[in-house]
C-alpha cells in the first residue's frame, strides 16, 4: 500500500495543484450563475487575458512583475466584471440564452483582440525567482511553483469560503443564490449585488489565469479548454455553492491526474465519463441546491 | 417581472447549451481575400492563377504566416513568374479544419477560376476536399499536411504533396534508434490520426531494427494541459528514452513539463521535428536543450540553396525561416518548373509535368524527388542547442533518404 502511494504521490499532489487553480477558476463561475442565472461564457477569455498580462509583466521573471501582474490583473478582472454586469443588464428579464449568447460574443471579442495584441504563437512565462525548481518527492522532482498553487488555492478558498459563510455580506450572497425576488423583496438592489459577484467573479478568473500561466503558458485556444473544464467542475459541484466549487475542482484534479496516471487508456472519456456518473446519481450536482430540484 | 421559479434554469440543460454554443463558436467563417502578386498584363505568356489555402485564423495561424511568407518569397525572387506566365495568387483562410477549409477550397474551384491549389496545413481538409479536385481536374501541391493515406489509399493523380508524411518522419527516428541501441523506448503523442500515424511508422521501424517498446501513451488530442499523469506511466515503465510527437502548444507544455518533473536528467527526448520547430521553440527556452528530433529540413542544413534561402528570408521577415515556409517555397518551385515544361494550363497538363520532373536540386532541405506523388527526401537528426540565447536546431547527421513507407 506504501509502495502504490510513493509511486502516485507525484500524480495525487498534482490533482491538488490543478484542483486548486480549477477552484479559483470555478468558484465566481459558480456563484454568479447560482445566484444570478447569468451563464458568464466569458470566463474562459477572462482567465486567458490574466495569462497575457502574466506575459507582458513578468518577462523579466521578477517578483515585481508577478506581484504587478497579479495586481492589474485583479483591477481588469474587476472592472471587466462590472461592465460584464452592465451588459447584461437590459437582457436581465430575457431567457438565460441570450444572456449566454452575449457573454460568448464578448468571449470571442476577447479572444481576438488578445490574439491580434500578442499573436498566435504559445507564449510561455517563466515562475518568479525561488519557484523556478524542482523539489524531490518520494523520489521523484515535483515542480516548487506547483506547491504553490496548492497553498494559494487552499487558502483563497478558506478565504471565499469564510466571505460567503460568516460575514453579511455572504449572507447576502447565499440569500441572492436561495431566493432572489425575497432578497428584492426585502429592499435590497439586485443589480447592485450582480454587479459585485461578477466583479469579484471575473476578479478571480482573471488572478487564476496570472497564477496559471507559468504552468499552462498562453496561447490562443486556451480559454476555451479552460473553460470546458471550469462548467465540468460547476456542474459536478452543484450551482452557487462554495463548498460545491471546491469539492468539484479537487475531484476534477484529481481525475485529470491520478485517474490518467492510473487507466491511461481510458485518459480521453474519463473526464466526461465521470461527469455523466455524477449527473446519473446526481442530477443537481454534489452540492446542487434541493430547491432548484423541485423547481 | 422577475421570473418565476419553475423557469429558472435547468442546470444540465442550460449547461449542455452552453457547451454546445462554444463548439459552434470553433467554427468560423472562412474567407476569400483576393491578393495580386506580380504585375498584370505582363509580356506574354498569360497569367496563372494559384489559390494559396492557408490557415488565417485559428491554432494553426502561425503555419500559415510562414506558409505565406515561403510563397511570397519565392515569387519575389522570380519577379511574380512561373515559367512566362504571371502569377496571381488568390489567398483564402483554410481555417482550422475541414468544416471550414474544405468550403473555402470549393469556392476557389468553383468562383475562383483557379489553375492550380497550394497549401493545406490540416489532414483531415486534405483528404476532404480530394475527391473535388479530382472532378475539377485541378493540380492540388499540399504543402504541410502529412497523413500517410492524402498520396496512397485515398491518393488522386491530381494531388501532390511537398512536405513529408507523418510515418516518414518517424520510421527514420525509429530505424536510428533501433541502431544506437539505446534500450527500451516509452512512445507518446496525442490521440488523433496524425499521432496514430506517427506511433505506428516509429514502432514499426524500431522493432524491424531489434528495438523493444516499453510502453506507449496516446494523450487525448487539445484537450490535455497537463502531462504528468503521462510522464509518471513512462518513468514507470522501466524505459531508456522517450519518442513523442507534438506540435504548437501541447510541445512548448510537453518539453516543459519533461524538464519540470525532471524526466530529462534520466530519459533522452526524441521526436518528430515539430516537437522544436519554429514559434515553440522559443517559448520552450531551456527545457529544450538537448532534444534530438528528425525532419526533412533544419535552418543548419550546409548547402549553397538553404544558406541563400535563410538569408533572404531573414532579410525580408526579419526571422528564420521554418519547415513549413521551405514546403510552400518548394511547393512554388516544383508548380514553376512544371509550368515550364506543360503545354498548357489543363490539370492533365501540369500534373503529366509535375510527373517528369525527377530531382528537385535547388531545394533549402537538399535534393529530393517525387515519389508515389510525395517527396522521397532526406531526414536529418537535429539537437537543440543555445548559441548565445538563440535556440537552433543544429543538424547532427543525416539519416538517409526515406520515401513514404
Amino acid at each position: 500500500m506504501t509502495g502504490w502511494f510513493d509511486e502516485n504521490l507525484v500524480s495525487i499532489l498534482n490533482g491538488f495543484a490543478i484542483g486548486s487553480l480549477l477552484f479559483i477558476l470555478a468558484v465566481g463561475l459558480s456563484i454568479v450563475f447560482g445566484m444570478m442565472d447569468v451563464l458568464n461564457l466569458a470566463h474562459g477569455a477572462f482567465f486567458l487575458t490574466g495569462s497575457y498580462l502574466a506575459v507582458s509583466f513578468v518577462a523579466g521573471g521578477s517578483w515585481g512583475g508577478y506581484v504587478t501582474a497579479l495586481g492589474i490583473a485583479a483591477l481588469v478582472g474587476l472592472l471587466a466584471g462590472g461592465a460584464l454586469s452592465g451588459m447584461t443588464e437590459p437582457l436581465a428579464r430575457r431567457p438565460i440564452l441570450d444572456q449566454a449568447l452575449l457573454t460568448l460574443g464578448i468571449s470571442l471579442i476577447v479572444a481576438e483582440v488578445l490574439s491580434i495584441a500578442y499573436g498566435n504563437d504559445v507564449l510561455s512565462v517563466p515562475p518568479p525567482p525561488g519557484l523556478t525548481g524542482s523539489v524531490s518527492v518520494a523520489g521523484n522532482a515535483y515542480p516548487v511553483y506547483r506547491l504553490m498553487l496548492i497553498v494559494v488555492g487552499l487558502l483563497l478558498a478558506l478565504v471565499v469560503w469564510l466571505v460567503v459563510e460568516k460575514t453579511s455580506v455572504g449572507a447576502l450572497v447565499r440569500a441572492s443564490v436561495a431566493d432572489r425576488d425575497m432578497v428584492s423583496a426585502l429592499g435590497i438592489d439586485n443589480r447592485k449585488v450582480k454587479f459585485a459577484v461578477l466583479g469579484i467573479g471575473s476578479m478571480l478568473a482573471t488572478v487564476a489565469g496570472v497564477l496559471a500561466a507559468p504552468v499552462y503558458g498562453a496561447r490562443p485556444g486556451l480559454d476555451k479548454t479552460i473553460l470546458i473544464l471550469a462548467l465540468v467542475v460547476v456542474v459536478i459541484g452543484g450551482l452557487g455553492s462554495v463548498r460545491g466549487a471546491l469539492i468539484g475542482a479537487l475531484l476534477i484534479g484529481q481525475v485529470e491526474s491520478l485517474g490518467r496516471a492510473l487507466v491511461p487508456e481510458i485518459a480521453s472519456f474519463i473526464l466526461f465519463g465521470t461527469l455523466a456518473l455524477v449527473l446519473v446519481v446526481r442530477p443537481r450536482g454534489l452540492f446542487g441546491s434541493r430547491k432548484l430540484a423541485h423547481g | 417581472m422577475p421570473l418565476p421559479e419553475s423557469f429558472r434554469p435547468r442546470l444540465p440543460g442550460i449547461l449542455t447549451a452552453g457547451m454546445l454554443a462554444l463548439a459552434l463558436s470553433a467554427c468560423g467563417g472562412g474567407s476569400l481575400g483576393e491578393k495580386d502578386t506580380g504585375d498584370a498584363g505582363g509580356d506574354g505568356g498569360g497569367t496563372v492563377r494559384v489559390g494559396l489555402v492557408i490557415p488565417q485564423a485559428g491554432v494553426y495561424t502561425p503555419l500559415g504566416v510562414d506558409m505565406q511568407n515561403g510563397w511570397n518569397l519565392w515569387l519575389d525572387q522570380h519577379d511574380g513568374k512561373m515559367g512566362d506566365y504571371t502569377v496571381e495568387t488568390v489567398t483564402a483562410d483554410e481555417g482550422e479544419g475541414p468544416d471550414t477549409g474544405v468550403p473555402a477550397i470549393q469556392r476557389l474551384l468553383t468562383e475562383g477560376d483557379v489553375d492550380a491549389l497550394v497549401g493545406i496545413v490540416n489532414s483531415a481538409t486534405a483528404l476532404g476536399v480530394a475527391e473535388q479536385v479530382t472532378e475539377a481536374e485541378t493540380p492540388l501541391l499540399i504543402a504541410n499536411a502529412g497523413a500517410g493515406p492524402i498520396t496512397k489509399d485515398a491518393g488522386s493523380p491530381y494531388v501532390w504533396r511537398t512536405s513529408f508524411t507523418n510515418a516518414q518522419i518517424a520510421a527514420a527516428m525509429g530505424e536510428h534508434l533501433a541502431e544506437e541501441g539505446v534500450g527500451p523506448v516509452y512512445v507518446m503523442a496525442p490521440d488523433y490520426a496524425a499521432g496514430q500515424e506517427v506511433v505506428a511508422g516509429f514502432i514499426e521501424a524500431f522493432e524491424a531494427g531489434g528495438g523493444t517498446v516499453a510502453g506507449q501513451a496516446l494523450t487525448p488530442f487539445g484537450k490535455t494541459q497537463d502531462f504528468q499523469p503521462f510522464l509518471s506511466g513512462a518513468q514507470a515503465s522501466g524505459a531508456k528514452a522517450v519518442f513523442v510527437f507534438y506540435a504548437g502548444g501541447e510541445a512548448v507544455s510537453f518539453v516543459k513539463q519533461y524538464a519540470d518533473f525532471g524526466l530529462k536528467d534520466t530519459l533522452p527526448l526524441y521526436g518528430s521535428g515539430f516537437l522544436t520547430e519554429g514559434g515553440v521553440l522559443a517559448a520552450q527556452g531551456e527545457a529544450a536543450v538537448g532534444v534530438q528530433t528528425a525532419l526533412h529540413y533544419s535552418t543548419e542544413i550546409d548547402n549553397e540553396s538553404n544558406k541563400e534561402f535563410v538569408e533572404a528570408y531573414r532579410e525580408a521577415y526579419d526571422a528564420l525561416p521554418t519547415v513549413y515556409a521551405v514546403q510552400a517555397y518548394d511547393a512554388a518551385n516544383v508548380l514553376a518548373r512544371a509550368l515550364k515544361e506543360s503545354t498548357d494550363l489543363t490539370g492533365k497538363a501540369i500534373t503529366d509535368a509535375l510527373d517528369g520532373l525527377g530531382t528537385i536540386d535547388d531545394s533549402p532541405r537538399g535534393p529530393w524527388s517525387f515519389n508515389g506523388q510525395t517527396p522521397e527526401q532526406t531526414i536529418y537528426l537535429r539537437e537543440v542547442t543555445d548559441e548565445g540565447g538563440t535556440l537552433l536546431n543544429s543538424v547532427v547527421t543525416d539519416l538517409g533518404v526515406h520515401a513514404q513507407p
